[in-house]
């Protein structure tokens, strides 16, 4: 895959969480949202946390096992799993 | 033969919290209380061990038994991850307080909140075979809580108590269907009690592994069974409920894989799913009699009275997972409802949070070998009296030389 499609897969997954996101933390000012930042640190609690990946691997049309999204840092590491699974089909 | 559940009982303590005086008092977001999808949470007193959940479950149904069926009960199994010993069970001072013949196999399990379905599946296995005809198991799952500001949003999610469950050939409460099917299991530390003292928990890890298992055991249970469906093959669910929101979002998963439309979600959850959360919403999750407690919900308050199949999910951490199914009616229906579960769950000592904190520290040491220990009721005489309704429980009175004392009160 070169360089500009791989850029493309990141911005759709980057759309989509966002877009996920605001819909499940509307209380969240755009800003905020950077990939440095955890979903936790977002305000998010556990049962959020499940329903964003649900609604996002929903969005994406993506079957992924969801014990890929235990050990996630920040944002930029959940798109980068799902930008990986998109390439190989969860 | 049909095998399957005779009876079923709970026993959750004589006090509660409120969920809403929980958060307040420990300064956490009320609104979070929606995503909970709890009411409230049982608290163990310092009388009460998984000892006494135990019997205080079993004993209004051998209490209905004739000598000859108390007789036939020739296995007991306690399911618990809240030992009180290495070596000697918790089901061996169950066996004495229920006055058990001494013919009877007595053993503990343990695998995390699973334990109980996997007993009830080797006992219904064991039943079936012949070998005993007329034979009965008691399989009882028990804990008691170990969790306190440390647990965050878990501490209101988090149950105490027992729930009782005779197998036998008789099964009025629900009939499995044999050989339905789908186990799932590997090794993963999503939640432990590493100490008599505290559990821990990698919340994350534990519900994506708890929603990935319900999937998988489900593929398993559709190998075993022609057609097969999440969405039409059930007629009722009753699922492992840490707290409802959990299974709000299996469902959710479950139904979107099964490719139905989003707009029929909601009705579908308040149709098949809500009423088996009824009763966890007011108790918290009671580990491996979790699933059974949402089964005892379910049959109080959905409509069976026309049969209806129902699937069952036991989820363990650890991990270990079960999807498998059986039949209930309007005489199922009847024979838990005649248990009196919610006027006593109703009936529980409601605590302050200051009464609550206090008692955490009472009861931090509940699973904590003491070679010496007496225990007194105390302060909390008054909500034994309020809680017990006139019938006898029985209590923890303390140890000598590491034996744990127990007496009727």
């Amino acid at each position: 895959m070169n360089r500009m499609a791989g850029d493309r897969d990141r911005d759709r997954v980057t759309v989509a969480v966002r877009e996920v996101v605001g819909r499940i933390l509307p209380a969240l000012p755009p800003g905020e949202l950077r990939g440095d930042r955890h979903l936790r640190d977002l305000g998010a609690d556990s049962v959020d946390r499940v329903e964003i990946i649900l609604a996002v691997l929903e969005h994406l049309d993506l079957d992924v096992s969801l014990a890929r999204f235990s050990e996630l840092p920040d944002i930029d590491a959940l798109v980068d799993v799902l930008v990986m699974a998109g390439r190989t089909g969860g | 033969m049909d095998v399957g559940i005779e009876s079923l009982n709970v026993y959750a303590g004589l006090a509660r919290i409120g969920v809403r005086e929980l958060l307040a008092g420990r300064g956490l977001d009320p609104d979070r209380q929606a995503n909970l999808l709890m009411t409230s949470r049982s608290v163990g007193l310092p009388f009460e061990d998984p000892v006494t959940n135990a019997v205080n479950a079993a004993a209004p149904i051998l209490a209905g038994l004739d000598p000859t069926d108390r007789a036939a009960i020739e296995l007991l199994v306690t399911s618990t991850e809240s030992g009180v010993d290495l070596s000697k069970s918790v089901a061996s001072y169950v066996h004495d307080h229920l006055g058990l013949g001494r013919a009877c196999r007595v053993l503990e399990v343990k695998q995390a909140c699973y334990a109980a379905t996997g007993a009830v599946q080797l006992a219904a296995g064991y039943l079936a075979s012949g070998v005993s005809p007329g034979a009965k198991a008691l399989v009882i799952a028990t804990d008691v809580a170990l969790v306190d500001a440390r647990a965050g949003f878990a501490e209101p999610a988090t149950g105490h108590g027992a729930v009782a469950l005779l197998v036998s050939d008789r099964p009025r409460v629900l009939t499995l269907d044999l050989g339905a099917f789908g186990c799932h299991s590997y090794e993963t530390l999503d939640s432990a009690r590493p100490s008599p003292r505290f559990d821990i928990a990698d919340v994350d890890r534990s519900l994506f592994t708890y929603l990935d298992c319900l999937t998988s055991s489900f593929a398993g249970y559709r190998d075993r069974v022609d057609g097969a469906d999440f969405v039409t093959t059930f007629d009722q669910l009753a699922m492992h409920t840490p707290f409802a929101g959990l299974v709000r979002a299996a469902h959710r998963k479950m139904l979107r894989e099964a490719g139905t439309s989003v707009d029929l979600v909601a009705a579908d959850f308040e149709r098949r799913v809500a009423p088996s959360l009824r009763l966890p919403a007011m108790v918290g999750n009671l580990c491996s009699g979790s699933v059974y407690l949402a089964l005892a919900s379910m049959l109080t308050h959905a409509d069976v009275s026309a049969g209806a199949r129902v699937g069952l999910y036991a989820y363990g951490s650890g991990c270990s997972a079960e999807f498998f199914s059986g039949l209930v009616d309007a005489g199922s229906a009847r024979a838990v409802q005649a248990m009196g579960i919610p006027a006593y769950l109703a009936g529980r000592y409601e605590l302050t949070f200051a009464e609550y904190t206090q008692l955490l520290a009472d009861t931090a040491d509940v699973l904590v070998p003491a070679e010496h220990r007496t225990v007194e009721l105390g302060g909390y005489r008054k909500i034994l009296e309020r809680g017990r309704a006139g019938r006898p429980l029985l209590a923890h009175t303390g140890a000598k030389d590491y034996h744990r004392r127990y007496e009727w009160v």
